[in-house]
């Protein structure tokens, strides 16, 4: 009898687990890139940080808000590694990283262009 | 008994296969599913900066501050191209600085290029900016029947915006020179003061705890005081940060009657423009600060009158005049050093306000509903 969770998603076959892996590194590093491009943007002064979370951890200080971003992006990514028997994972990756490339290239046009 | 597993007689048996070794996989090719995989992850990298990059354009395209800028063969033109008419010129360095609707702009007189400084997302409101060799200076705030607002700098030298200092009501525009700002605001103790400001520590000192609209140059601030209902000042107020000493000049060379059009500073030379509006007689005057010469610098007669206020930069003063026939303006210039004045640019359009920084003029006119700004270099 197939359990429920095996019914509602479906499993991912060795392909479809190392497509999920390399989403999980582009992920990390797009989140480091958006880092680095958020705190260039705020020291500018022309940007704010619209996400409240992260304006409380870039007001405290740039080491809290590295800390607090690296942390919660390298925990996802290991929670998504983690269930990666699943189809949902990849897709959940794949959504993750197209956002993140967006929110990226968004921010390098706009400090190449200033 | 044993049975034979093969029907073809005593024949030896084939040698087993051996599978090669393993090997590190350094200098092989990537498995194609490994190629497949890394592709489909960059097809969705792909679509996200394609996202993200159509979002940054369609944003551009609908921002209501980006005027048609084109290069001229003496500069360049910068026309209005949305609804809000551009104002507040101001030249400073490299830059020409200018309001459209709330937003300052500012364009880069090397490239072309233009950077919107302001307002912030806490504000809604500015006033006109003014420019230095390397700072622009700007108020904003909320709204304006807010009776604060903060005055917000750009170093083009870092390409970095901050606030200087935060003032009560705005009760002049600012003014910059150099390192220093001055303006006019609520001091607190309710009253009007001019305020110099130090824009590298944003420290402020007070010039004098009185209203006026002040104009700094180096160390020198001056503003009109007892002004009468034409706006002609019965007097200049003058303050040398410097040395800390004030003094006040008579006006020079005064048309009775006069309306007064606006006045500018550069070192110890101030100067000033008045119209008489029944003869219709203009006039740019210059006057020495320390010792009150003063000389006439342009007459304006002859059913041309003079269109705005002039401008000074070092030896250059400019100035603009509507043409007696009214088809147009012609910006003009001229060195105090000597020489006769001379015509800088002819303008289809009534001009509004002129500049000058070094060698470079720049001047805001309007023709129609559309105002722009035009820039060309003066002869030496």
């Amino acid at each position: 009898m197939t359990s429920w969770t095996r019914r509602r998603t479906p499993l991912l076959g060795p392909f479809g687990v190392r497509v999920l892996l390399w989403l999980l590194v582009e992920l990390w590093v797009l989140n480091v890139a958006d880092l680095l491009l958020t705190r260039y943007s705020l020291s500018l002064g022309f940007a704010t940080e619209s996400n409240g979370v992260m304006d409380y951890f870039f007001k405290s200080g740039t080491v809290q808000a590295v800390a607090f971003k690296l942390g919660v992006v390298t925990v996802g990514t290991l929670l998504l590694w983690r269930v990666r028997r699943y189809r949902t994972a990849l897709f959940g990756a794949a959504l993750l990283t197209a956002v993140f490339a967006a929110v990226v290239a968004y921010q390098a046009l706009w400090v190449l262009s200033f | 008994m044993p049975q034979r597993l093969t029907g073809e007689g005593d024949t030896p048996a084939t040698p087993p296969q051996v599978a090669p070794p393993l090997d590190s996989g350094a200098g092989t090719k990537p498995h194609p599913s490994e190629t497949r995989a890394l592709l489909l992850t960059a097809l969705v990298l792909l679509a996200g900066v394609a996202l993200g990059a159509a979002g940054f354009f369609v944003e551009r395209g609908m921002s209501t501050w980006r005027p048609e800028v084109t290069r001229t063969a003496g500069g360049w033109r910068v026309v209005q191209a949305h609804r809000a008419p551009l104002g507040g010129l101001a030249l400073g360095g490299d830059d020409l600085v200018w309001g459209c609707g709330p937003s300052i702009v500012l364009m880069d007189l090397s490239s072309g290029r233009l950077k919107l400084l302001g307002p912030g997302p806490a504000s809604r409101t500015t006033w006109d900016p003014a420019a230095s060799q390397r700072y622009v200076v700007w108020f904003e705030a909320a709204a304006t029947s807010v009776g604060e607002a903060s005055a917000w700098v750009y170093d083009s030298a870092t390409r970095r915006r901050r606030q200087l200092a935060t003032l009560g009501d705005v009760l002049s525009l600012p003014s910059a020179s150099g390192n220093r700002a001055a303006w006019c605001t609520t001091t607190q103790g309710g009253g009007p003061g001019i305020v110099a400001v130090d824009i590298p520590s944003g420290e402020q000192s007070s010039v004098a705890p009185e209203y006026g609209v002040p104009v700094i140059d180096g160390d020198l601030v001056t503003w009109p005081t007892r002004t009468g209902p034409t706006g002609m000042p019965a007097a200049w107020a003058l303050v040398d940060l410097a040395q800390d000493r004030r003094w006040s000049m008579a006006p020079a060379a005064m048309l009775s009657n006069a309306d007064f059009l606006g006045y500018d500073l550069s070192g110890r030379t101030l100067v000033w423009g008045e119209t008489d509006p029944a003869s219709g007689r203009g006039r740019v005057v210059a006057q020495n600060v320390d010792d009150g010469v003063g000389s006439v610098i342009a007459e304006v007669t002859g059913g041309a009158s003079l269109a705005s206020a002039p401008s000074i930069d070092g030896d250059l003063v400019v100035w603009a005049e509507t043409l007696a026939d009214a088809s147009g303006s012609r910006v003009l210039g001229r060195r105090l050093g000597g020489g006769p004045a001379f015509v800088v640019h002819d303008v289809d359009g009534r001009v509004l306000t002129t500049a000058a920084g070094g060698d470079t003029v720049a001047w805001l006119a309007q023709r129609a509903q559309t105002t722009f700004i035009e820039t060309a270099q003066a002869p030496r």
